[in-house]
């Protein structure tokens, strides 16, 4: 499989905090790499710094084998990298349409710059045929305010946003959070889904299980470093949670035993 | 029809009709003109303030620009003999860098802009009252271009109106256009609404804030010499307490205080209310100096009107 992200020795500090020390790691296209981690580990910094929410101080960053920087968010958008951060990717007081075309709105005259007219025809056809095709049309209007939606539904538009652009590389941020069981199954679903139309997501959770349930590789953080890289065939949840946690709870088990 | 700027203008018709029923003159071509007269001043401000409420912020140093702005072009075209054409430029640069330095503060420092425009108004208006030794100046009065455009008046059957009612017009239709069908609405809504999003989306936060900024500070400072060029005067103390009134107007056409949610026609609605209400409670015979009592009490009711409804709208769901 070709290398969609490819992420060398990245560092990030904070005063006299090292939140990213020397983080490596790999991304094909269509799989589905799991970044697993303790709170404080460096997740959030390693992936704010792949989504240009800050510029990273040491490291190189490269795209299909490319080699970029990524200073904002907008960079990391145009070259592909989408990311949708737990309960912080809608503007809940927008409709679903205009939700899904933020920051990338169809206008008519465009030589208006900010001032162009929204193309609402085009952006309401657009929505709608977007929501059809993640098959969640039935239920919801393009025109709803967010507002009125569910967290699994919040979540299957900010996933359908991304997929929609076809970034190459989608950032799902503890995309389960909150979310009740049926909610939780659809949006796992998305994730296969997404690696089926040949997306890369990189899946930051807490939830072991759902690993299991979609990942192709896990990657474990601890202290700003990438301790451990596996495939999931070849690892179960007992050794996955010694990585975590730093302790070798196998043995432990064993020694119980 | 539960949406706020709907019940806004039911109450504003209810008082329309109180007022009309309970006096005579409050319908009559004088009053209304009256009325007109006075609407677009504050009109003007609250228009921009309700895109920098839609954004998330406000700005308390409306009514001191607007107090300051005039007493600038004055002393520039009095006292240095400055061209009024000049000096009115100089005054409109000048409502610029205030909103820039309230808007670069807030965005880049991260202050609130409460706390923000809190210090704006005092130094606003301290500029203006130390300049003007707080006397007031005479205003430019001489007939010509300036003096139409900004204060000139004519004549429709009995009513007589004021140029200032086209700037209000003109400027409402456009602020409509920019929140509602522009793509710059899009960006000031969600901003308001979740920053976090509107940032991640590529939306420039903080540039469409500085400017939003800049542009209620120039909406406030043409206010003002509106209002000098009326009357013929420029007071440092001009505009004093517009800050308050003009965010009640804004609130209670529907804007929510916490951003994200905007509407000029809500703030229209709310302007004349306001408007109405000055004039009618006095019409009406109740005493001027029990006049906020009033005002404060109808803001109270319409904001428990609009939360109610809010709260019943999410129940439905």
């Amino acid at each position: 499989m070709q290398e969609v992200l490819r992420l060398q020795n990245l560092q990030k500090s904070f005063g006299s905090v090292r939140a990213l020390k020397n983080a490596s790691l790999t991304l094909r296209e269509g799989e589905v790499v799991a970044l697993l981690g303790d709170n404080g580990a460096g997740k959030s910094t390693l992936i704010k710094a792949i989504s240009g929410v800050f510029p990273i101080d040491r490291g190189d960053i490269y795209v299909r084998g490319e080699k970029v920087s990524i200073r904002t968010t907008r960079e990391a958008m145009d070259l592909g990298i989408e990311t949708i951060h737990q309960d912080t990717s809608l503007a809940p007081d927008l409709s679903i349409a205009r939700n899904l075309f933020l920051g990338r709105e169809p206008v008519n005259l465009k030589w208006l710059g900010v001032f162009a007219p929204l193309d609402l025809a085009k952006l309401r056809d657009a929505a709608s045929a977007l929501l059809k095709r993640v098959g969640i049309s039935k239920k919801l209007d393009a025109d709803a305010l967010v507002s009125t939606l569910s967290g699994g539904e919040r979540q299957s538009i900010a996933i359908s946003r991304a997929m929609q652009f076809a970034a190459k590389v989608i950032i799902l941020d503890e995309p389960t959070n909150n979310l009740g069981v049926e909610e939780t199954h659809g949006v796992l679903r998305f994730v296969k889904e997404m690696r089926a139309a040949g997306h890369s997501v990189l899946l930051i959770t807490h939830n072991i299980h759902h690993v299991f349930e979609v990942a192709d590789r896990i990657i474990v953080m601890r202290r700003g470093e990438i301790v451990a890289e596996q495939t999931v065939a070849d690892t179960d949840l007992l050794s996955v949670e010694s990585l975590i946690t730093g302790a070798d709870l196998s043995a432990l088990m064993k020694r119980a035993q | 029809m539960r949406s706020p700027q709907f019940s806004s203008f039911v109450i504003l018709i209810v008082l329309l009709v109180v007022f009309a029923v309970a006096d005579g003159n409050f319908l009559s071509p004088l009053n209304i003109s009256n009325m007109m007269a006075f609407l677009p001043e504050l009109g003007i401000i609250a228009l921009g303030m309700t895109l920098l409420l839609t954004a998330g912020e406000f700005d308390l140093s409306v009514g001191a620009v607007f107090g300051l702005a005039p007493v600038v072009v004055m002393l520039l075209v009095q006292n240095a003999g400055v061209d009024i054409g000049v000096a009115l430029l100089a005054g409109l640069l000048l409502c610029i860098a205030i909103g820039a330095i309230n808007g670069v503060i807030v965005t880049k420092i991260g202050i609130s802009s409460f706390l923000v425009t809190l210090s704006m108004l005092l130094i606003v208006r301290g500029a203006a009252l130390y300049i003007t030794q707080g006397f007031p100046l005479k205003s430019w009065d001489q007939p010509g271009f300036f003096v139409t455009l900004l204060a000139g008046s004519f004549n429709v059957g009995a009513f007589r109106f004021y140029t200032s009612l086209w700037w209000f017009i003109g400027l409402s239709l456009f602020a409509v256009y920019v929140l509602r069908y522009a793509k710059l609405g899009n960006w000031i809504s969600a901003i308001g609404s979740n920053r976090n999003a509107a940032v991640a989306r590529g939306v420039p936060a903080d540039a469409v804030k500085v400017w939003l900024f800049i542009l209620t500070s120039v909406l406030a400072g043409l206010a003002g010499m509106i209002s000098a060029f009326r009357i013929s005067a420029a007071s440092p103390v001009a505009g004093t307490g517009y800050e308050l009134e003009v965010i009640a107007m804004v609130v209670v056409g529907g804007t929510a205080l916490t951003g994200g949610r905007g509407t000029i026609l809500g703030t229209i609605v709310g302007a004349l209310m306001l408007r109405a209400i000055r004039n009618g409670i006095v019409l009406v015979g109740v005493p001027g100096l029990a006049y906020n009592i009033f005002v404060g009490v109808i803001i109270l009711a319409m904001l428990i009107l609009h939360a109610l409804l809010q709260k019943s709208a999410a129940r439905s769901w």
